[in-house]
């Protein structure tokens, strides 16, 4: 179990836990509705992960069936109908499932559409978290913002704001600003979505360095599916609510499952 | 479905109380008070830091006074034209000038200048806030600063809560002084253009006289109570509502007028609580009298 970075048992996911609670209301309400309500629809149906410390995990799956949603129960952004989560072998109750307990676990998000802070500067939002949880004297946090941005090549747009750079620079942005925290598990949400070909061989490597020198845990939802291949990632795909028994590359590509069919097509045609 | 477990472990009046709290917890207005809490309560977590801290109030306090101030100093000025004209020629017509400060008082000081002030910052900075909060939690914003550990009630509603606070009390300082002040000198410039067709006859040590002779010590304690209250007030409805929009762009210009509406109803609602105490003052006076 210690070996363990993420497990998860039995996980149902609803429309509504979806939508997860505002910030704004308080956190002993909603327990009283866990449970699927009579005609309620659901996402994710008896899902079933683990995931071990170290590893990288890719989840691949057409379009709509709740990759991004799974992302977001572990992060605590959403609120599971039913199922157990645990983090580095820690049992996460309902109630401490919430964004901000499992951020104290070390546990980083990159959002698909970067998610930065508008009104701060590229710099200030890589440094946010690093002031905010007072992770070293200024001259330390300094420097490693100017690493993680170096990183990822936006050092000399360090001083505009996130509406002046396109998608694809912001979503570099967010990977330094997650990377400068140093999770021990970074969940990433399609990273490769609006990358060009340069930034994105750039990319792959950066992810690789994470875990084979920082040892971090990294799950990517992607449907760039050759990413996994290129990071000799074993993948899982979400199909009809339910999560499949996560292979490498070469193993779905030679087998042959209803789920992956029409997924792997184009790539078995190109060879 | 563990807290519901939990309960039963309490006593009979330890699970109607609970039962109570839930109860209040579920209205909008509960809610909103517990926002409110907790932003005070999270001036004190472990991740405090008063430089950042004060940075962000101060910038919330500027922020929300100067987009405000332009507009406030007219409809100060203009109302207190309108006021001191009407006051200080029907008072004399009917022969109670003698109440003529008493009455500036009630009305620009104690009532309808921190009302309108509120309702000033309500439309303007109220919505604004909304506006801004409502916009993070749409691009997910709100959510990333919580996956970084970064608190969005101490990061957003508690310098919004604390700014916005100071700047209705200094806003409303700004109204009264202004609408006293400018009014007396836009009545004075009319009586000029005019030659004195009111019958109005005005100077400033007998304005300023009777004002201060008009004021008690419960006006000079709501001076600073009631603008704080509605800036509270203000800052929470405009933050709550803001962060309970769904992820549909749509809601936001929804909110942003549920805000303003909501705000005027609960500061009506707290003016109407809070001259309550002027009983106190109108009991004493009684008993003197007695």
């Amino acid at each position: 179990m210690y070996n363990e970075a993420l497990r998860i048992e039995d996980l149902h996911l609803s429309y509504r836990g979806l939508v997860g609670t505002s910030f704004s209301k308080p956190r002993s309400l909603g327990f009283f509705e866990s449970g699927l309500q009579p005609g309620e629809q659901e996402l994710i149906s008896n899902a079933n992960l683990v995931v071990q410390k170290g590893e990288t995990l890719c989840i691949g799956g057409a379009s709509g069936q709740g990759k991004s949603a799974l992302l977001r129960v572990i992060a605590g952004l959403a609120r599971p109908t039913a199922g157990r989560i645990f983090i580095f072998g820690e049992y996460i109750p309902p109630e401490r499932l919430t964004a901000l307990n499992i951020a104290q676990r070390q546990v980083g998000l990159v959002f698909q559409n970067g998610a930065l802070i508008s009104n701060l500067r590229v710099r200030d939002n890589v440094a946010l978290p690093l002031r905010y949880h007072k992770m070293g004297s200024p001259a330390e946090i300094e420097e490693k913002v100017n690493m993680a941005m170096d990183l990822m090549r936006v050092r000399d747009y360090a001083n505009q704001f996130p509406h002046t750079l396109s998608v694809g620079m912001q979503k570099r942005v967010a990977i330094a600003r997650s990377w400068a925290m140093g999770p021990q598990l970074l969940l990433m949400d399609e990273p490769t979505a609006g990358l060009d070909n340069y930034n994105r061989r750039n990319l792959l490597p950066l992810i690789d360095n994470m875990r084979t020198l920082f040892k971090t845990t990294i799950i990517i939802v992607t449907h760039d599916l050759m990413m996994a291949k290129e990071l000799g990632c074993k993948i899982t795909f979400l199909s009809h609510k339910q999560l499949t028994e996560p292979q490498y590359f070469d193993d779905w590509l030679n087998g042959d499952t209803i789920i992956t069919r029409d997924l792997f097509r184009d790539l078995r045609n190109s060879g | 479905m563990e807290v519901q477990a939990n309960t039963k472990k309490l006593t009979l009046i330890g699970q109607k109380f609970h039962a109570l709290g839930m109860f209040l917890l579920r209205r909008n207005a509960g809610q909103e008070v517990a926002l409110f809490v907790r932003a005070i309560a999270s001036i004190f977590s472990k991740n405090r830091s008063f430089k950042a801290d004060a940075k962000n109030i101060i910038m919330q306090t500027f922020f929300t006074g100067v987009e405000i101030f332009p507009i406030l100093f007219i409809v100060a000025t203009l109302f207190g034209t309108v006021v001191i004209i009407e006051v200080i020629s029907l008072m004399g017509k009917v022969g109670f000038s003698d109440v003529v400060g008493g009455l500036m008082v009630v009305v620009i000081i104690r009532e309808l200048g921190p009302i309108l002030t509120a309702f000033l910052i309500a439309g303007r900075s109220g919505s604004s806030l909304t506006t801004y909060i409502g916009g993070m939690v749409i691009n997910s914003e709100v959510d990333a600063l919580a996956t970084m550990g970064v608190d969005p009630i101490r990061y957003l509603v508690m310098p919004g809560l604390i700014g916005g606070s100071i700047a209705t009390f200094i806003m409303t300082i700004i109204f009264s002084s202004s609408a006293i002040c400018a009014g007396f000198l836009m009545t004075k410039i009319a009586i000029f253009i005019t030659g004195n067709a009111f019958n109005v006859q005005l100077t400033w040590s007998y304005l300023s006289t009777e004002i201060l002779k008009a004021m008690t010590f419960t006006d000079f304690i709501f001076i600073v109570v009631k603008p704080l209250v509605f800036g509270c007030i203000i800052t929470t409805n405009a933050c709550y509502q803001a962060m309970n929009i769904p992820r549909d762009i749509r809601q936001v210009p929804k909110a942003t007028g549920k805000s303003v509406i909501k705000s005027f109803f609960y500061i009506v609602c707290a003016d109407v609580f809070i001259s309550l105490f002027y009983f106190i003052d109108y009991f004493n006076e009684i008993s003197k009298i007695i």
